[in-house]
């Protein structure tokens, strides 16, 4: 009766039980998948030019896993794919398996933990050292090697993401950029000319102002010029911060530099658009009832390439503008995903087509299909994708001046306490100026970053 | 002397193997499953969780043993010490406010109404919903635009609030919102406990004189601690493991400094920043905290539970 009626609860039986159920029921036995390879399908790294390896997976018949997050759109598109890719390989049997955000990185380390992990999974650019650096990914380099395989035909931040001193853990799978979204209606009906590359931070002020409106005249505002996420630094303060001269990581890696007055500056010009041009909502109202670029309420929005088909299914007319430049010139944040092989992979050959199959012009073309994201292949990119929506080639050029969103060892826990800060201090509220709110953090990271 | 007692408690014809001696093995039958579940899903895990609390482990490596390290850092760690004090604040709020109120509304809905059926599945129906789902709704209670709460404390001339972004708010409105979709719970149990005091207690009581208060205060309520013990309890248990209501309305984002629980920072550490030896240890000292209020409340039930 008692322990019924406890686990009856949410997240039911003593914590420390909960916590240590989770552990014993990843610690099974490592799921078989069937297929055992054999010791030959050992990548050779000498015989690169062999005729049979460029024609195609020859390998013994095997099933690998691809987990992936993301949305039912996702899950239709990818599965797709790796539809194309068995009909293809049918030697080669891909289970696909779809889990939220948080679920994802949940089950993947519990996976690896009780040996089960899939065979290719999706890497988020940010947390790659995490993984990397711990050994549980496959380095994919003597695969590349062996099959000749061009890196170059694939966007460089992309590839870049995943490359170490002398290894190649992953290939990108697809890119996102950040750029300035405006509704044209609002536009229009202000007569404010739409926003193109002469923009700088002064007239993004300036055009938010005149499409902040109150109205109905009751006191509070019902149009905002300017709308952006502030609990993540991708959506725009990562980009303000180059704007601005400044950078969130030391060269080395091996602490921060976002007390410099190039960060800060770059943050309060956030806080400032916020409380005192007051062109944007306090973040807390919108991250309670949603995207107010998506709701019609907000002008212009600096999001990231993945709300194309949000917004156009939300039936916003809207135009595609490259971030407006900040004093120290144009930057803006690209963040691939990668897919990645797992270590203890049964079948690393059969995972490893699979993983360069995601990356090949016909996988990209039909992953571009769904506008979430930027294709990796260089060739898909330049060609069908450039003109397959308006403003697709704003996200296409913007690969040039576009930095890679930061990646280092202890992403989580680095953001968790630096957004805790901002959010509280900075952005929800001006309790502080980004300054004094950077100054204060900076020990806590710098310490974090040294423990890594 | 225990030789002693136990004769004297023994049946009757303790010789006989009679239908007593099956009906233990029959107990333990039935109580297997749950026995088995207790040790292999539990106990288990427990233990294994203390040998992991002595590692610093991140999943992914092998485990290299620290001994009492993480015990000791976590002491020393301010975001824990603020989940510890946010715990402790909604687990003493929200344990007494949630019992007083299910009491209350148990003995209102122990009547014979017409329709009371539906009445009393009404208030066991957020029991029985996600916890995701009341967040959401919770959510547009509280929304800081146009939200019902808002809109309701406009009429008396009051600013709308950021109730949960606020961090001020953030703690009262989840210990709010968790206490409302908890109160099924123990009015069932208290709807229970009063069915079960036989009307001849009243009765008597009415024929002494007593009136309305004096039969509640000397007839209900004393028969009723049983009750009261029993979810109160469950309520304490649940409280210290509150997670799922931070972690559906915290805005913006994740929980912040205002709303983060223990179990959030077992989460957090365990799983976002890979330090399962740490969110073992945490696991630990909430394991300790509940075990010795536990005790503490099973030691009390002596003074005040007065069973028939």
């Amino acid at each position: 009766m008692f322990a019924t009626t406890i686990t009856g609860r949410p997240r039911g039986a003593l914590a420390a039980a909960a916590l240590a159920v989770m552990l014993a029921a990843c610690g099974g036995p490592t799921a078989s998948t069937g297929v055992t390879s054999a010791p030959a399908s050992e990548p050779a790294p000498g015989v690169s030019g062999e005729p049979a390896a460029s024609a195609g997976y020859s390998g013994p018949p095997a099933t690998i896993e691809y987990a992936i997050w993301g949305d039912p759109a996702e899950i239709t598109s990818q599965t797709a794919i790796a539809q194309t890719f068995m009909d293809a390989n049918p030697s080669i049997t891909v289970n696909v398996s779809v889990s939220d955000w948080d679920a994802y990185w949940d089950k993947l380390q519990t996976g690896i933990a009780g040996g089960a992990a899939p065979d290719v999974f999706a890497m988020d650019g940010p947390l790659f050292p995490d993984y990397q650096s711990r050994d549980v990914l496959l380095d994919l380099k003597p695969f590349i090697d062996r099959d000749g395989y061009d890196l170059t035909q694939l966007a460089d931040q992309g590839v870049a993401d995943f490359t170490t001193e002398g290894g190649q853990y992953g290939l990108p799978r697809d890119l996102n950029v950040i750029a300035l979204y405006y509704n044209k209606a609002k536009f229009d009906e202000a007569g404010v000319a739409y926003p193109d590359d002469t923009w700088d931070w002064a007239k993004l002020v300036d055009a938010a102002k005149q499409l902040t409106k109150d109205t109905d005249g009751d006191g509070t505002m019902d149009q905002w010029g300017f709308y952006t996420e502030t609990t993540d630094m991708e959506n725009y303060w990562l980009s303000t911060v180059w704007q601005n001269g400044g950078d969130v990581l030391a060269a080395d890696g091996k602490s921060t530099v976002l007390g410099t007055d190039e960060a800060a500056g770059g943050i309060q010009f956030i806080q400032d658009l916020i409380w005192k041009e007051k062109v944007m909502a306090d973040p807390a109202v919108f991250a309670e009832t949603g995207d107010a670029f998506e709701q019609g309420v907000a002008a212009m929005a600096s999001n990231g390439s993945w709300l194309v088909p949000t917004f156009q299914a939300a039936g916003v007319d809207f135009g595609i503008a490259p971030l407006p430049s900040g004093p120290a010139g144009r930057f803006t944040s690209v963040n691939p995903t990668g897919a990645v092989v797992y270590k203890g992979s049964k079948s690393p050959d059969a995972a490893w087509e699979f993983v360069k199959y995601l990356a090949s012009p016909a996988a990209q073309e039909q992953l571009m299909q769904l506008k979430a994201s930027l294709p990796v292949s260089k060739e898909v990119l330049a060609g069908p994708y450039a003109t397959s929506f308006e403003g697709a080639q704003v996200f296409a050029d913007s690969l040039e001046y576009a930095k890679l969103k930061p990646s280092f060892k202890g992403y989580n826990e680095f953001t968790t306490l630096l957004q805790g800060e901002l959010d509280e201090n900075v952005f929800s509220a001006a309790n502080k100026t980004a300054k004094q709110a950077l100054t204060d953090i900076v020990p806590q990271l710098d310490a974090l970053l040294a423990g890594q | 002397m225990a030789l002693a007692d136990l004769r004297r408690i023994a049946p009757p014809r303790a010789g006989r193997r009679g239908p007593r001696a099956g009906e233990g093995r029959w107990a333990l039958l039935f109580l297997a499953p749950t026995l088995v579940g207790l040790a292999l899903l539990s106990a288990g895990p427990i233990v294994a969780a203390f040998g992991i609390s002595l590692t610093s482990w991140d999943l992914l490596t092998a485990p290299e043993f620290v001994g009492l390290d993480n015990f000791f850092a976590l002491f020393r760690d301010p975001r824990f010490l603020i989940a510890l004090r946010n715990t402790a604040f909604y687990t003493f709020i929200s344990v007494p406010l949630g019992m007083f109120l299910s009491l209350g509304l148990a003995i209102a809905l122990n009547q014979a109404l017409r329709g009371i059926a539906l009445i009393r599945t009404a208030y066991f129906l957020p029991v029985v919903t996600s916890a995701t789902a009341v967040g959401l709704v919770w959510a547009w209670i509280y929304s800081p635009v146009d939200g019902i709460l808002n809109q309701f404390i406009g009429v008396f001339g009051f600013p709308a609030q950021k109730w949960v972004s606020d961090p001020f708010w953030a703690m009262p409105a989840i210990i709010v919102m968790s206490v409302w979709q908890g109160l099924g719970t123990s009015v069932i149990v208290f709807l229970a406990g009063l069915q079960g005091i036989p009307q001849e207690y009243y009765d008597a009581a009415s024929v002494d004189g007593a009136g309305r208060w004096s039969r509640f205060r000397r007839v209900t309520l004393p028969l009723l601690t049983p009750s009261i013990f029993f979810n109160g309890i469950l309520a304490l248990i649940g409280a210290f493991q509150v997670f799922d209501q931070v972690y559906v309305l915290a805005r913006p984002g994740k929980p912040t400094q205002a709303t983060i629980t223990l179990i959030y920072f077992i989460y957090e550490n365990g799983f976002k920043n890979f330090k399962m030896g740490y969110a073992a240890a945490a696991s630990w000292i909430l394991f300790l905290i509940v075990a010795a209020l536990s005790v503490v409340y099973f030691r009390s039930q002596r003074r005040w539970v007065h069973y028939q």
